[in-house]
């Protein structure tokens, strides 16, 4: 069990940070922030930069994103922003539009 | 659907809280928490801005007002600083709440009469249909009477009255 999970249907309008998994099915606007893994569900909206060990995306992102690990882009998923990760998997069907940096 | 939320123990929300759903929170929220659905604040939990929902259960710590459209219940570990309005209100003993606790029916009462009228109307009226309308309209006239009379409301509150002016009221009122 994710330890904060953003429903679908709620909004932040401010900053997230986290030392828990963060699920988001819903929308944040503001910087999301975890030492654990964050993901963007489907239906999820991040329009922010976001900080975490890794990061999965099969929603949108619009920000930066800085993972310690890694960052996947699953079908569907769409990130607009440049990625510095140690790792990066964009899955077939997905869209980005960013710089990568992957010298962490 | 819109899914339930849970702000984790380990989370710190800096900005407001908005949405469908209910949330629990375990972490906290430096901002307005407002959602249709229900809220839970676990122990532990803090939240420096107003809360609103239908069902607010406390037991953590809020530092603003307190807004539940069916009920507000602040348990025992419950600490509040701020004002609580609901239907139903509940504080536990042990809990700590410093602010104004009111109890207004207005949404409880008004959703009670849609539902009663909505369940009790459509199984009324086919019944009056079904029977001979030209047989006794008076007796219905009677009925109809007599419900307008028990469902009659309350006077409405007089306001208060200027020095003198009462008297005159009651002098014209004998009159």
């Amino acid at each position: 069990m994710a330890g904060t999970v953003i429903g679908s249907g709620l909004t932040v309008e401010g900053e997230l940070s986290s030392d828990e998994e963060v699920v988001v099915h819903g929308t944040v606007r503001g910087a999301l922030t975890s030492s654990d893994a964050i993901s963007v569900g489907a239906d999820g909206v991040v329009e922010s930069d976001v900080t975490g060990s890794s990061l999965t995306v099969a929603g949108q992102v619009t920000g930066s994103v800085t993972a310690q690990e890694r960052v996947d882009i699953q079908a569907g998923g769409r990130l607009i922003g440049d990625v510095k990760a140690a790792r990066l998997t964009i899955a077939d069907g997905a869209s980005f539009k960013g710089n990568v940096d992957m010298d962490v | 659907m819109a899914q339930d939320s849970v702000i984790g123990p380990g989370t710190v929300v800096r900005g407001n809280v908005h949405g469908d759903g209910s949330v629990r929170v375990g972490g906290r929220i430096e901002g307005d928490l407002s959602v249709s659905g229900d809220v839970v604040l676990e122990d532990g939990s803090a939240v420096l801005g107003t809360v609103s929902g239908a069902h607010v259960s406390i037991n953590g710590s809020v530092s603003g007002d307190i807004r539940g459209t069916t009920a507000v219940v602040v348990e025992a570990a419950g600490r509040v600083v701020g004002d609580l309005s609901a239907p139903q209100i509940g504080i536990a003993v042990g809990a700590l709440v410093r602010g104004q606790v009111q109890t207004d029916g207005e949404p409880e009462v008004a959703s009670r009469k849609a539902t009663a009228g909505k369940a009790a109307r459509p199984k009324a009226k086919p019944a009056p249909k079904a029977a001979p309308a030209r047989k006794a309209p008076k007796a219905s006239a009677k009925k109809s009477k007599r419900k307008t009379g028990k469902r009659r409301p309350p006077p409405p509150v007089v306001p208060a009255l200027r020095k003198g002016a009462r008297g005159k009221k009651k002098k014209s009122r004998r009159r």
